[in-house]
């Protein structure tokens, strides 16, 4: 499917789900969703970390909202913590099926947003792995002057700054050295395409959430 | 940085790699919001563990705005910052975008109602006021705030107010103190 579509799709289920309390729709989303997740095959871990990670806000929230709320609701305990399960399992769908490369291109060919931020987001992204290592060379060259630097340290956020301005600085001069100038048309290397599928499947899977808000509890 | 209004190519990637660094940094809060929760959950007060981590997950916004001290400042790197931790492997998935979204607004309207011209400890108080009420208004829907009780949700929303106030707040103030004296960023 069209990333930009499936995008937007799960943010417009996502939002719809959160003013909506209804308990049968949150559980055929996770349903779908955990279809589509199977279908791509990931690693047993992936799927393990999909499964516990949200267990823990949404048993927090069930249990406060069954046990020690005045009403002890345990139905809307049960919507609030299927909710929780239908946005993680949502959210995953879009970034399991497609890379922030793909998605950067769909983003700027099909939603037409501005190329400087389809490909500067895109940039940064791609030295995610390296600011891993960055941090942790600053903690490490701290320590070795006998400074600890912890998350509620400003100096660490400082350094991590001046880090930031130097790549984006280097980045930047790689991007226009590569013939990137803002605000200027450009031509397409990959099309990325829309389908008259893409329009359906949006189409039909928000009409079909409709009538599951209305018609069940 | 060019000092022109609007946002360049530069812009965009400091301030996406700005949220993707501070999401390394509090990666670890990732943990100690599971730990909390888990152990607050016993005694009524499992959903504070998201109100106490809450201005750590909103850094990244309001330093933008005190660095760039330009209209929209605040809000792009806070839903850069999320669109860059959604790709990290965040647990929400798209649905960091969503949060992005309602952060970003919440933190640049502190800066819109100081006129986008203070950029002093009562911007901070503003900033921190608007980040607390919306986000929380944001959670009143989502997590289903408004089911529990009136005590609950009045600590819920004091110690809310003292996270954001100390890390999105204080301690942004103090990064943003720092990084001025340097100069490098010129508005």
């Amino acid at each position: 499917m069209n990333p930009s579509w499936q995008l937007l799709l799960v943010l417009i289920i996502s939002l719809e789900i959160s003013f909506t309390h209804r308990l049968v729709a949150n559980l055929i989303l996770i349903v779908v969703a955990a279809i589509v997740l199977l279908r791509y095959h990931l690693q047993f871990k992936t799927y393990l970390r999909l499964l516990l990670i949200p267990a823990i806000p949404a048993t927090a929230l069930a249990v406060t909202i069954g046990f020690f709320s005045p009403a002890h609701d345990w139905w809307f305990a049960a919507v609030i913590a299927s909710r929780i399960y239908a946005y993680v399992f949502l959210g995953a769908t879009v970034t399991v099926t497609t890379t922030p490369l793909k998605l950067a291109r769909s983003l700027e060919q099909n939603a037409h947003l501005n190329a400087k931020y389809a490909y500067g987001v895109l940039a940064a992204v791609n030295l995610a792995p390296r600011t891993i290592s960055a941090i942790k060379t600053i903690r490490a060259s701290a320590r070795m002057r006998g400074i600890q630097l912890h998350f509620y340290s400003p100096i660490l956020y400082f350094k991590a700054i001046l880090l930031a301005l130097r790549w984006s600085d280097q980045l930047v001069l790689a991007m226009e050295s590569h013939g990137f100038v803002e605000n200027q048309s450009r031509t397409v290397a990959e099309p990325i395409l829309t389908s008259i599928s893409d329009w359906l499947i949006v189409v039909m899977s928000i009409v079909i959430l409709q009538v599951l808000l209305i018609a069940f509890p | 940085m060019q000092s022109k209004r609007g946002f360049h190519l530069r812009d965009i990637i400091f301030l996406a790699l700005i949220g993707i660094l501070f999401g390394v940094i509090y990666y670890g809060g990732d943990f100690i919001y599971n730990a909390l929760t888990v152990a607050l959950t016993p005694i009524g007060f499992g959903p504070m563990a998201n109100d106490i981590t809450m201005g750590l997950w909103c850094m990244a916004g309001p330093l933008a705005g005190f660095l760039l001290k330009r209209p929209g400042a605040s809000f792009i790197g806070e839903f850069l910052g999320a669109t860059g931790e959604m790709f990290l492997g965040g647990q929400w998935g798209a649905g960091n975008l969503i949060s992005g979204f309602v952060q970003g607004v919440a933190t640049e309207l502190g800066f819109t109602f100081t006129g986008y011209r203070i950029y002093n400890w009562f911007t901070v108080f503003i900033e921190t006021l608007t980040t607390t009420l919306v986000t929380y208004g944001w959670d009143w829907f989502r997590n289903g705030y408004d089911h529990f009780k009136p005590s609950t949700i009045i600590i819920l929303l004091v110690v809310r107010f003292i996270s954001v106030f100390l890390f999105s707040g204080l301690l942004v103030k103090l990064i943003a103190n720092l990084v001025d004296r340097t100069h490098l960023i010129k508005n």
